[in-house]
């Protein structure tokens, strides 16, 4: 998953992307002000976006009714030092998801920021289950039939994003976009791989339930009809 | 709780109630001054009338045509009052005639003696108003001249009519005006509200002014007003003010909790960040810099809050002003010993003279300004549009070895809280 964190207080945006890259392995990428974060969003690579209220350029809210006047529907996770019941209803009628008070507790930030990538892929609990396989987003965990996986990072990502959207065509490029941050050199065959390596450690659990690749289009999560 | 003790008066009822007043006790002396008038004159014309029928009755005295040669009075032709009653008598005292049908006890109680002149008796509980005076008849002018024969002429007549008639007049000047009162009042009092409604409006629109509604907009009505224009206007500058200050003070509270929070957060995730998975040494060194850092940050932040504060509390006074040059001297002399520390050689050149209405004492603002470029140095920044600074770092490591800038004194103003915006008003 990619989040975006507009923030213009350096310390604290790195702090809270370190905090996604290491606990949840969250791709994450920083903007300083209002206006680099907008043009940011315009690219719809993110799965979260992380916005400070009051920023240089342009305001948190400005670029939430920016946001859903293209009809993004990407969640939005509000960060705010004004936590008036009135702002907090003009935030999320404007159409913010959540919002957290500064000072805030990094593991609530990170625990809502999960549960708002969650509900905005349609899943409401924090175990999604494909077939045979459970992969659990808060432990970072994937079991087959019980049976623990041992998944690198990368290759629990690229897991993640695919249980997300079972039988759907999710495109090698979608992957890049959805599963790296914008420091990364984009290079399509390091999604090849880590399917592969991902395909045979599924096998190796005599899981059912494979990555199809379809030539020039992309992979699709397949599993057999009864078990989705 | 006090104001609600003080018992208040309303100044157009009060002013309503003093006029009406005013004109019923006006109404009620003019009445009075005419009922007095009124009485007076009937009096004259009662007594210019008994003094008319007394004469009447003074040329009714006759030769009585006896032996005795005696005069009498032959009313036969004298149309006169039947209630009055009168009595003429001679020198000596005798009766030469006097009203039929008078009692003589009504007679008796007319002849007491009194002074010639007007005088009030009263007979069986009837008032009467009387004059005596002596008169001289000539009898047989064409004879001889005449023979004067000296006659005192008593004539009453009772005054209960007049009494009447001034009942009557007391009466119609009371309902004139009762009447003229009413109608005087009710257009008075239509007057009095309309005049008065500018004020009612002013005092209506200041009693709407609370801490969260401001909303202060003297009517034309009030304006119009020569006596209230100042007064509202006045308000309308005062309350602007206050309203204003209001809200400086709101934003700055706001900026400053704002800030703290941001700076306690940052904190907070630094140290959470740093317990979140175990750590090498290093990297818990690394991490305690940081929080070093970040909290010299807030020590930064709570100095330059506080220089804010101690502003708010007493404000510059603009008609104190200095030149910003010497405070942009100020500032790059205490930058000195480190730019000599980090081999930068510092300058400050003058292009034009720049005053600020700023106490020279408040250079200190500058302070936090000062570190803000310390911590940069050798980083290009601005420092003033009026004098600037430069200066030039010796090393070649950046490849072009010098930097020049100017400073803007928004820029170092702004330093003392970033987000705080210097355009502000007031």
């Amino acid at each position: 998953m990619r989040v975006l964190v507009v923030e213009d207080e350096v310390r604290l945006a790195n702090n809270i992307a370190e905090a996604l890259r290491q606990r949840c392995g969250f791709a994450v990428d920083c903007a300083e002000n209002g206006t680099d974060g907008a043009a940011l969003t315009e690219f719809k690579h993110y799965d979260l976006l992380l916005l400070d209220l009051m920023l240089p350029g342009l305001d948190g809210l400005s670029i939430v009714r920016q946001v859903r006047r293209r009809k993004d529907m990407t969640p939005i996770l509000i960060l705010t030092a004004r936590d008036q019941p009135a702002q907090v209803v003009e935030l999320l009628n404007a159409g913010a998801d959540d919002y957290l008070a500064k000072p805030f507790d990094l593991g609530e930030l990170l625990a809502r920021a999960m549960a708002l990538i969650r509900r905005g892929k349609g899943a409401a609990q924090p175990v999604l289950t494909v077939g045979r396989i459970s992969l659990n987003t808060v432990e970072q965990t994937v079991r087959c039939a019980g049976e623990l996986i041992d998944l690198s990072p990368t290759e629990y990502r690229l897991l993640e994003y695919l249980i997300f959207r079972p039988r759907a065509i999710v495109s090698a490029r979608e992957l890049l976009e959805h599963l790296y941050d914008y420091n990364w050199q984009h290079h399509s065959n390091v999604i090849e791989a880590h399917i592969s390596n991902l395909r045979k450690k599924l096998r190796a659990v005599g899981e059912e339930t494979s990555i199809v690749t379809l030539r020039g289009r992309g992979y699709r999560l397949e599993a057999p009809e009864r078990q989705l | 709780m006090k104001s609600a003790a003080i018992k208040t008066h309303s100044l157009s009822r009060q002013l309503i109630g003093g006029v009406l007043l005013a004109e019923m006790l006006c109404a009620a002396l003019f009445s009075a001054a005419a009922i007095g008038h009124e009485m007076h004159g009937r009096r004259r014309a009662f007594d210019v009338m008994l003094h008319g029928f007394a004469d009447s009755l003074l040329g009714a005295v006759r030769d009585a045509e006896d032996p005795e040669d005696n005069v009498a009075v032959d009313p036969t032709e004298l149309v006169l009052p039947p209630q009055d009653v009168y009595e003429v008598l001679s020198p000596s005292g005798r009766v030469l005639g006097h009203s039929p049908g008078s009692s003589a006890a009504l007679l008796a109680e007319l002849g007491a003696p009194h002074a010639p002149g007007y005088f009030n008796f009263t007979f069986n509980r009837e008032h009467y108003r009387a004059l005596r005076f002596d008169g001289v008849r000539v009898i047989d002018r064409e004879e001889n001249g005449g023979v004067r024969r000296p006659v005192t002429v008593l004539y009453a007549g009772p005054t209960r009519f007049l009494w009447h008639e001034a009942v009557e007049a007391v009466q119609f000047y009371l309902v004139a005006s009762a009447l003229l009162l009413a109608v005087t009042g009710i257009a008075l009092v239509w007057f009095l509200r309309r005049r008065l409604s500018p004020l009612q409006e002013l005092a209506a629109i200041a009693g709407r002014v609370s801490a969260r509604s401001w909303e202060f907009v003297p009517p034309a009505t009030v304006l119009r007003t020569t006596e209230l224009a100042p007064i509202a206007l006045s308000m309308e500058e005062l309350l602007k003010g206050l309203q204003l200050a209001f809200e400086r003070q709101r934003r700055l509270t706001g900026d400053a909790a704002h800030e703290l929070k941001t700076s306690i957060a940052v904190l907070k995730s630094s140290l959470q960040l740093l317990s979140m998975v175990p750590r090498t040494a290093e990297q818990y060194e690394a991490g305690l810099e940081g929080l070093l850092l970040d909290s010299e940050r807030m020590e930064e932040l709570v100095s330059r809050m506080l220089t804010l504060a101690r502003l708010e509390e007493a404000p510059v006074e603009l008609s104190e002003s200095c030149e910003l040059q010497s405070i942009v001297c100020d500032v790059a002399e205490r930058l000195r010993p480190l730019a000599e520390l980090k081999q930068v050689v510092l300058g400050v050149s003058v292009e034009e003279s720049c005053v600020v209405a700023m106490p020279a004492g408040d250079a200190a603002l500058f302070e936090p300004a000062r570190k803000r470029l310390a911590a940069q140095l050798p980083q290009p920044a601005r420092l003033s549009p009026c004098a600037g600074a430069w200066w030039s770092h010796r090393a070649a490591r950046s490849g072009s070895g010098r930097w020049h800038s100017r400073l803007r004194a928004a820029s170092c103003l702004r330093a003392i809280l970033p987000r705080r915006s210097l355009a502000q008003p007031g």
